[in-house]
């Protein structure tokens, strides 16, 4: 059904590296690649990204590609309306569809590139979040960021529940298929509408259940968190800054620069 | 319908964020309000999250190809109210973003404003109106779920307008042009796939009716009367 990449994350060789540092690494790219006025830097940040999720962080190459390939349905629709209705400038291609004319212009084709590599850049910079650092790590530094208590609460209630339900899902769908639930459209809908109600009801027992065996372990509606002390190391902080450094000094030249 | 990262250029995901983040902080208020009230809710509400995460990554069987999944926040509209619902859609979207790649950060504001803000209010209001003219209440639930689905699509399609409008400059006609190209090109993949999750909401609450109803009643969504009547039981 869905690959979690959280099972990844946990047994990937960068998960016990400080996760300020990782975060400051994906916020940075991520800031600094939607903020580029170029391809250049977004595309510079997405090979980066990549090569540590790959490199350092020992996803399969094969796997990955995969991973990126995924969402490209909506990032290609998306620029491809861009390269076509937006831009004045001068016409690079026109031709007719069913008696619609279509033109893609130079400063239309230059802006979808533009929006893709950003999109290309901020996904690898995800992925490597996504790859590098289990969800339980992000935790810790939810808790020190003083967002309210209850919607971090939930968030780890839901991060614990998200796993049972999806085992429950994928149990009872793998039932109704081999029992031809889902061989043609009409059944398809029945049988999913079913899954989704057990589901519903299954998950509104445990609900009652999870409230009974945490009231009588005392649950006062904060559990406490153990976060690990984990000292940033010199090359760490070297290869950070480099990348660092080399994005700006990227961003700074590269601000003008038109491709097409 | 996610926005990816990197998708909205610079002033635009900001002031998604901005318009986003004091609903956000309405609905914890509103959900605080409501667990010092009844402790029992909160577990209740992170079963709720973790069931439209679930939902959510469930493939919806296609009609044009493409792969599509309910977005499960018109469910939880119905259930718990626009409020509540908005703060369950940000932690599931965050979710999303991190785990399936679904969505980004930075448009996380941009998305959650018309996943977790718009579609559910919409959603609960045609909710409310049906039940008040007392029409059937499996087509409310359909109704109530596609058209939640249908406004979600239409800000989508508006968020991406505002961003990229044609002619390079932000006028009107500009803005008009390209939504109605954003609009019309995600309308193939949008209508049929609100009208599968209006028909997969509407199957999900006969099926609770039919086998453990008194969930539903307890939390108001239905009355005890308007249960016996579906069922076909005198009362």
């Amino acid at each position: 059904m869905t690959n979690i990449l959280d099972d990844y994350a946990l047994m990937s060789p960068l998960r016990h590296i400080n996760n300020w540092l990782k975060l400051a690494i994906v916020f940075f790219g991520l800031l600094a690649g939607v903020s580029s006025t170029s391809p250049i830097t977004p595309l510079f940040i997405a090979f980066c990204m990549s090569f540590a999720t790959v490199a350092f962080g020992r996803v399969p190459l094969k796997f990955y590609l995969k991973l990126v390939l995924a969402p490209a349905g909506f990032a290609l629709t998306g620029v491809i309306i861009i390269a076509f209705f937006s831009g004045s400038g001068q016409e690079l291609i026109s031709f007719e569809l069913a008696g619609y004319p279509l033109a893609i212009r130079a400063d239309g084709l230059e802006l979808a590139l533009l929006v893709l590599s950003r999109s290309l850049g901020g996904m690898c910079c995800l992925y490597f979040l996504a790859l590098t650092t289990p969800m339980i790590e992000l935790f810790a530094v939810l808790k020190a960021s003083r967002l309210p208590e209850s919607f971090i609460e939930l968030s780890m209630l839901i991060y614990r529940y998200i796993f049972v339900f999806l085992d429950m899902a994928l149990s009872i769908k793998y039932a109704q298929t081999v029992r031809l639930g889902y061989s043609n459209f009409k059944r398809s809908i029945n049988s999913l509408g079913m899954l989704t109600s057990t589901l519903f009801i299954r998950s509104w027992e445990q609900g009652d259940k999870l409230f009974l065996s945490m009231n009588s372990r005392c649950y006062d509606g904060k559990m406490a968190l153990f976060e690990v002390h984990r000292p940033v190391k010199v090359v760490e902080m070297f290869l950070t800054s480099v990348y660092f450094l080399l994005t700006l000094v990227l961003f700074y030249f590269t601000k003008n620069i038109s491709i097409v | 319908m996610h926005i990816m990262e990197g998708f909205l250029p610079a002033p635009w995901w900001q002031a998604w964020f901005a318009v986003s983040i004091p609903v956000i902080l309405y609905g914890i208020y509103k959900m605080n309000k409501l667990v010092s009230e009844k402790r029992e809710i909160l577990p209740l509400l992170a079963v709720a999250g973790a069931f439209i995460f679930v939902l959510s990554s469930l493939k919806l069987p296609s009609v044009v190809g493409s792969c599509s999944h309910p977005t499960g926040t018109g469910v939880a509209a119905i259930i718990f109210g626009p409020a509540i619902s908005a703060v369950l859609g940000t932690i599931v979207l965050l979710y999303q973003a991190l785990f399936l790649a679904h969505g980004g950060i930075t448009t996380l504001g941009a998305n959650v404003f018309s996943m977790g803000i718009v579609g559910p209010i919409v959603a609960y209001l045609i909710y409310k109106a049906g039940m008040k003219a007392k029409l059937n209440f499996y087509a409310v639930v359909f109704l109530a779920t596609a058209f939640g689905d249908w406004a979600t699509y239409v800000v989508t399609s508006v968020q991406l307008a505002l961003a990229f409008p044609a002619g390079d400059v932000l006028t009107f006609a500009g803005f008009m042009s390209s939504f109605g190209k954003f609009a019309t090109v995600f309308a193939v993949t949008q209508v049929p796939l609100a009208i599968m999750e209006g028909a997969l909401s509407a199957l999900l609450f006969k099926y609770v009716v039919n086998v453990k109803s008194d969930i539903l009643v307890e939390m108001k969504v239905i009355e005890d009367a308007a249960v016996k009547k579906l069922r076909g039981t005198s009362v």
